[in-house]
């Protein structure tokens, strides 16, 4: 009997997640609070600062804005807790890089498993990245909104068009309409 | 079975079979553990030869990313190394280089999934580089030596395979560098004027020990052209100070400088530390210059406030973000500025003896 070759992957952790599940949706954001997680990419701070405009105008929401304590890995769980608490919804973004659209997806579906809809924003070079973060993190399949990349060197108008372009996908992300019974 | 040479005459019946060889090596391409070069396929008994030089427990976690999930313990990582080529007896040395590389912020956070796709550079201090018959000469960045090719190797498939992180899904590097999980450098202590670089990282005493950080790529700068050896700190700094590499306020090189140039430098009275305080005295532009290039957001002030116009930004502050090490051969006086992907942890790390 030959000696059997040896896998070196280890143990995959990974596999004996539990799905997560996603937050129910809301069945409007009429004067709801919106938090805007602000990854620190270049061009972050103004899309999301124009995306949460207008849904101020649209559907006059509240709005709260963080900075990520580390584009590059998901919020600490202590940050995650005040997101849930102060937020119906959390718009995040702009995942433009390696680490950070992985992040940006991997904080979405945390938020998600405990109760908060999620729209991340990621540009459409790094849908790879951000699908297997998703797999990882239990919820495959993992919806997010997504901008022609780069946006880092758009200037500031651009990156108004850009926001206002992304606004129904991310609407779209956070809201059942269908829902409407149970809220 | 017998292996066979080319004039037909069979070899020794004692050398391995190759067919059997191949499929084995091509099995290991098909499970997907490859970084593109052959594997060696790893049984048990080259396992426990492993895990005999460590007194690491198998199921001890050397190491793990949150982010992804994933950890990786010594018996994982002894089947990488192992896989990359290693000899057993390189394993504690791989240990020590993977826990040196974890103690880089960059490391434990996104710098493996990063699109500047960057590398570890190891170096090796003390009696094991001649033990284990590291290259400590010319060619200090490779090819040619066995555990200066398979350790860093062994790292780069540790990623890969424990944490998972493969190319265009969860690694997504824009071009990469040459030279990824191939740089171990050994340092040249014998013709070095100065103390060894695992000194600079707390290792003192003459212990064998290995350092790491991650790095984005490096340029030379080649002169064998003055015996002034201020000439020769203004041209290294020429090149320290490329405005393409700069992203953030500060920036980290490691100099690798070859043994001419830090006798020059020593022969002078220079310690590294005035190599170093030199390169943070002397390297950075003014606000124009880097608003020039488009980067005016770059030469941040500790008041949030941005250098500009003549104002000069300096982008080296402290010497743990000039690292000087001391390789190659004394055969010309050609050296290396190495750019760090975020900064040296500044520690080194024994290599662990079997008790």
């Amino acid at each position: 009997m030959p000696n059997a070759i040896l896998d070196p992957t280890g143990t995959v952790t990974s596999a004996a997640k539990p799905a997560a599940p996603r937050a129910p949706r809301l069945a409007s954001l009429d004067g709801k609070r919106v938090g805007l997680l602000i990854n620190t990419k270049q061009n972050a701070r103004p899309f999301l600062d124009e995306v949460g405009r207008l849904l101020a105008d649209r559907y006059g929401v509240t709005l709260t804005k963080r900075t990520k304590v580390n584009f590059a890995v998901p919020e600490p769980e202590d940050v995650i807790k005040e997101l849930v608490a102060e937020n119906d919804v959390v718009i995040t973004g702009v995942g433009d890089c390696g680490s950070c659209s992985a992040a940006a997806t991997a904080d979405g579906v945390v938020l998600e498993a405990a109760g908060v809809p999620v729209a991340a924003i990621i540009t459409d070079s790094f849908i790879p990245t951000a699908d297997a973060m998703a797999a990882l993190r239990g919820a495959p399949g993992y919806k997010y909104a997504t901008t022609a990349h780069p946006v880092a060197v758009l200037t500031e108008d651009k990156v108004k068009e850009r926001a206002a372009q992304v606004l129904d996908d991310v609407v779209a992300l956070l809201i059942d309409e269908s829902a409407k019974d149970e809220a | 079975m017998t292996a066979v040479n080319t004039e037909g005459a069979a070899a020794s019946a004692a050398a391995p079979d190759p067919d059997e060889a191949q499929r084995a090596i091509e099995y290991c391409y098909e499970q997907g553990w490859s970084d593109g070069l052959p594997l060696v396929p790893v049984s048990k008994p080259l396992l426990d030869a492993f895990l005999a030089t460590t007194d690491k427990d198998p199921d001890e976690i050397i190491g793990a990313l949150e982010q992804v999930g994933r950890d990786v313990n010594v018996r994982t990582a002894a089947i990488n190394a192992a896989m990359a080529g290693c000899k057993p007896e390189y394993f504690p040395v791989v240990l020590a280089a993977f826990e040196a590389l974890m103690r880089e912020r960059a490391a434990r956070g996104g710098g493996f999934q990063s699109t500047s796709g960057p590398s570890p550079l190891i170096v090796v201090n003390g009696p094991i580089r001649k033990e284990l018959g590291f290259n400590t000469a010319g060619g200090a960045f490779g090819p040619g030596f066995r555990p200066n090719a398979t350790i860093p190797r062994a790292v780069g498939l540790i990623v890969r395979n424990a944490f998972g992180i493969h190319p265009h899904v969860l690694e997504q590097a824009t071009q990469g560098l040459p030279g990824r999980w191939q740089v171990c450098i050994a340092e040249n202590e014998e013709e070095s004027p100065w103390e060894p670089f695992a000194e600079n990282g707390g290792v003192t005493g003459g212990v064998s020990a290995v350092s790491a950080t991650l790095t984005r790529t490096m340029e030379f700068v080649d002169n064998r052209h003055t015996p002034n050896h201020e000439d020769v700190l203004r041209d290294i700094e020429d090149t320290v100070n490329r405005m393409g590499s700069l992203i953030f306020p500060q920036t980290s090189v490691a100099l690798v400088l070859c043994p001419e140039h830090a006798q020059m430098f020593a022969a002078a009275g220079l310690s590294k530390a005035d190599v170093q305080n030199w390169m943070i005295e002397k390297c950075g532009h003014t606000g124009r210059e880097f608003e020039l290039a488009g980067k005016e957001n770059v030469p941040r002030k500790p008041d949030g406030t941005f250098a500009t116009g003549e104002e000069f930004h300096r982008i080296l502050s402290t010497p743990q973000q000039v690292p000087v090490i001391v390789a190659g051969a004394k055969n010309a006086a050609i050296s290396m500025v190495v750019r760090i992907f975020g900064e040296w942890s500044g520690s080194s790390v024994p290599v662990g003896e079997k008790k």
